[in-house]
C-alpha cells in the first residue's frame, strides 16, 4: 500500500462537541438512557471523523469521542481497578486515577466497537487506533495489589496484547500506543520498553509509539529495541528545540508534532512548513509523518480544526517541494 | 511531642476548579470567584481542625503549582510550556528567565490576609504558614537565559523572595525546596548547571533572617542542612541522616499512593525519632496534589491521630 509522502495524522483526542459534553453530564447524572448516550457518542464520532477528513488528514480517528479520558477509559474496562476520585494533572485538568486493588483481568474488549464503527464510517483506507500503553496505565494508577510497578505493567501488557490480537483480526492496520509516562522514571525506561514489546508480541500491524512533554534523550537509546515502526513525538510546544537526539533514529519513522496543542494561537502553514524543513535535517522525508504534538482535546473545537487545516496546508507546501525531487509517495510500512 | 502539620498544597477541589473554569470563560465574576476561594478555604480549615492538623497552609488553592502564579509577578520572567514536575503526572508552567529579576506588584500578602481572617474564625488554634517555592528549586526549574550561572540565578530569586517575605502577614514561611534533595529530574529535562551546596545553604540561611522558615524537601534526602530552620525530610523516598540535629519535620505518610499506612507501624517508626529529637512535626511526604481528595483527607486524619506527647 502506498501513501502520499509526509502522511498526515492525528495523535488521538479532539475537543468534544458541546452538545456531547452535555450528554456526558446528563448520562453521569442518570438522566439519559444508555442507549441514547451511545447514539450521541456515535453521532459525535462521525462528526469528528468527517472534520478530520475535511481538514485533509490522511490517517484520521474520531477524536476519542467515546472516551472520558486516556487512562480512565481503559482502567474502567479492566476488572481489578477501583476509583477513589479525580487527581489534578495541571491547572484545572483532572483525571480519575484508578487504584489496582486486585488481580487485573481482561473482562471485555477495550476499543473494538470504536474501531468497527470508525472503520465502517471513514472514507480513508487507514485509520490510526490510539490506545494507552501498559507502562503509562501502570504509572498513572495507584498500586495497592501488585508487588511492583513492573509486575503491574507486565500484567497490563498481557491484557493489551489480547486486545491488539483482536483488533488485528478485525482488520486494524495501524495502532498507536500512547506512552506519555514512559520516561517519567529514567531508571524504569527498560521496564516500559519490555512492557511495550510484550504488548505488541505476535501482532502483525503497524505500531506507533506516542511520547510527549518528556526528555527524549531517555528514549533515544531504546529506539532500536522497541518493536514499533514509528515514534510520534511532540516538538512544537518546546519551540522545535532539542532535536539532536533524532540522530539516533536511524531506521524507524518519526511522527512529527508540528502544532502546539497547549497554545490557542493557530500556526500558519508557512510556520508548519518551516518546522518540517527543520526536522528534515535529521530525518529524511520518506520516514516522516506529520501530526499535532498530542491530543487536541484541550483546545476550542474551531481552533483545533484550524490547526489541523493549517498543518495539512503546511505539509502540502513541502510536498510540492519534494515532488520536484521526484519524492511523492512512500510505502505503508508495518515494521521498522 | 508530635505535632501534625500540613506541607504545601491540598488537592484542589473539583468544585473550585469548576468555578475557575467558569471565571476563565467569562461566566463568573471576580467577586463570585473570590467568594468561592473563601468558601473552599473555610471548608479546608474546618476539615484540618477536625483532622487535628496543628500547623496549616492555605492549601494553595490559588496556585496552579508551586511556581505559578508567583513567577507571573516577577519582572524578568516569562512563563513557558509545560514540564513534568519530577516523576509525576503533574505539570508546571516553567519560568523562563529573560532578564534581571525583581518583584512586581502581587496579591500574595492579601491572599494570606484573607486566609488568616478565615483561620481566626474557624480554627484560631492553628498556626498558618505561607508557602513559597525556594530559590534553589526555582533556579533548577527555570530556563535560564539571563544569568551567568544557576548560583547567580538562585541568588536573584532569593532576593525576590526576601522582598516578598517581608510583606507577608505571617510569622512562619514554608519554602518548598525539593531540589535540596532531588535537584532536577531527568524526567523534566537534562540538567545543564547546578546550584552549589554552599550557595543553597547560604541563601536559605539568609532568608531565615527575614522570617522563620520551614524548609520542605522531598523525593530524596537533602545533602546539606541549612541552620536555624525546621527542615522537613521525606521518610518515604529518602532518609533522615543520623547527624541531623536541627528542628525536624518528617514526611511519613505517602502522598503518592492511596494505600493507607498502618498507624501502629507509623508509631513504631516515630518512637526512636521522638526519643532523639524530643519534638517533631509529622507531615505527608510531599504535596497532597498527587492524591484524590478523599484519600488525602484520610491520610491527614491518620496524621492527626499521631499528634500529642
Amino acid at each position: 500500500m502506498e501513501l502520499q509522502i509526509l502522511p498526515t495524522s492525528i495523535i488521538g483526542s479532539y475537543p468534544k462537541p458541546r452538545w456531547l459534553l452535555r450528554m456526558y453530564s446528563l448520562y453521569e447524572l442518570g438522566r439519559l438512557p444508555e442507549e441514547d448516550f451511545r447514539e450521541a457518542v456515535k453521532d459525535a464520532s462521525v462528526a469528528v471523523l468527517r472534520e478530520h477528513e475535511r481538514a485533509g488528514v490522511d490517517i484520521p480517528w474520531d477524536g476519542e469521542m467515546g472516551r472520558s479520558e486516556m487512562t480512565e477509559y481503559f482502567t474502567a474496562k479492566i476488572s481489578g481497578f477501583k476509583f477513589y476520585g479525580p487527581v489534578r494533572v495541571w491547572g484545572n485538568a483532572y483525571f480519575n486515577k484508578a487504584a489496582a486493588v486486585s488481580k487485573l483481568e481482561y473482562s471485555e474488549p477495550l476499543v473494538l466497537d470504536e474501531f468497527r464503527w470508525i472503520k465502517a464510517n471513514t472514507t480513508r483506507e487507514i485509520v490510526k487506533v490510539p490506545i494507552t500503553g501498559p507502562y503509562t496505565i501502570a504509572e498513572w494508577s495507584f498500586n495497592e495489589y501488585y508487588s511492583s510497578k513492573e509486575e503491574l505493567a507486565f500484567e497490563l501488557a498481557r491484557i493489551l496484547n489480547r486486545e491488539f490480537t483482536l483488533l488485528e483480526k478485525e482488520g486494524a492496520t495501524f495502532i498507536q500506543i500512547d506512552e506519555p509516562a514512559m520516561l517519567n522514571h529514567p531508571d524504569e525506561v527498560p521496564i516500559a520498553v519490555e512492557a511495550i514489546n510484550r504488548a505488541v508480541k505476535g501482532v502483525n500491524v503497524k505500531f506507533g509509539l506516542h511520547v510527549c512533554y518528556s526528555n527524549y534523550n531517555l528514549l533515544a537509546d531504546y529506539f532500536d529495541e522497541i518493536n514499533v515502526s514509528q515514534f510520534a513525538l511532540e516538538f512544537a510546544n518546546r519551540g522545535f528545540r532539542e532535536m539532536e537526539f533524532l540522530k539516533k533514529l536511524t531506521h524507524g519513522e518519526l511522527g512529527f508534532g508540528a502544532v502546539d496543542v497547549h497554545n490557542p494561537r493557530i500556526e500558519t502553514p508557512e510556520e508548519v512548513a518551516k518546522a518540517i524543513r527543520k526536522v528534515m535535517k535529521y530525518i529524511e522525508p520518506e520516514r516522516l509523518y506529520v501530526n499535532p504534538d498530542c491530543g487536541l482535546k484541550l483546545l476550542d473545537r474551531s481552533i483545533a480544526y484550524q490547526k489541523l487545516v493549517n498543518m495539512v496546508k503546511g505539509v502540502e507546501i513541502i510536498r510540492k517541494e519534494l515532488a520536484k525531487e521526484g519524492k511523492e509517495s512512500i510505502p505503508f510500512r508495518r515494521s521498522a | 511531642m508530635i505535632i501534625p502539620a500540613l506541607i504545601g498544597s491540598l488537592p484542589r477541589p473539583v468544585s473550585l476548579s469548576k468555578k475557575l473554569e467558569q471565571y476563565y470563560l467569562g461566566r463568573l465574576s471576580e467577586e463570585k470567584l473570590e467568594e468561592a476561594y473563601r468558601e473552599h478555604t473555610r471548608r479546608a480549615f474546618e476539615n484540618l481542625r477536625r483532622a487535628g492538623i496543628r500547623v496549616i497552609t492555605d492549601g494553595l488553592y490559588r496556585w496552579d503549582d508551586i511556581f505559578n502564579p508567583l513567577i507571573r509577578f516577577i519582572d524578568g520572567v516569562e512563563v513557558n510550556g509545560l514540564f513534568k514536575f519530577y516523576e509525576n503526572n503533574f505539570f508546571y508552567r516553567s519560568p523562563v528567565v529573560k532578564g534581571e529579576l525583581s518583584l512586581g506588584e502581587n496579591p500574595i500578602p492579601e491572599w494570606l490576609n484573607v486566609a488568616l481572617e478565615i483561620k481566626e474564625e474557624v480554627y484560631p488554634g492553628a498556626v498558618l504558614k505561607a508557602v513559597l517555592p525556594g530559590p534553589v528549586t526555582l533556579a533548577y526549574h527555570s530556563i535560564n537565559e539571563a544569568y551567568e550561572s544557576l548560583d547567580e540565578l538562585a541568588e536573584a530569586y532569593a532576593g525576590v523572595l526576601a522582598e516578598l517575605m517581608k510583606e507577608l502577614p505571617v510569622e512562619l514561611v514554608e519554602l518548598q525546596e525539593p531540589a535540596l534533595a532531588a535537584e532536577l529530574s531527568r524526567a523534566t529535562r537534562e540538567k545543564s548547571d547546578s546550584v552549589s551546596a554552599e550557595t543553597a545553604k547560604a541563601l536559605i540561611e539568609r532568608l531565615e533572617k527575614v522570617k522563620a522558615l520551614w524548609v520542605v524537601t522531598y523525593f530524596g534526602t537533602p545533602r546539606g542542612f541549612p541552620e536555624g530552620v525546621i527542615l522537613n525530610f521525606d521518610l518515604v523516598e529518602g532518609t533522615l541522616p543520623e547527624n541531623y540535629r536541627g528542628d525536624l519535620g518528617v514526611g511519613i505518610v505517602n502522598a503518592r499512593e492511596t494505600k493507607m499506612e498502618r498507624r501502629d507501624r507509623l508509631v513504631d517508626k516515630l518512637k526512636p525519632l521522638l526519643r532523639k529529637h524530643g519534638k517533631l512535626y509529622v507531615t505527608p511526604n510531599t504535596l497532597l496534589d498527587f492524591l484524590p481528595e478523599s484519600v488525602a483527607w484520610r491520610k491527614l486524619k491518620l496524621l492527626g491521630k499521631l499528634g500529642g506527647e
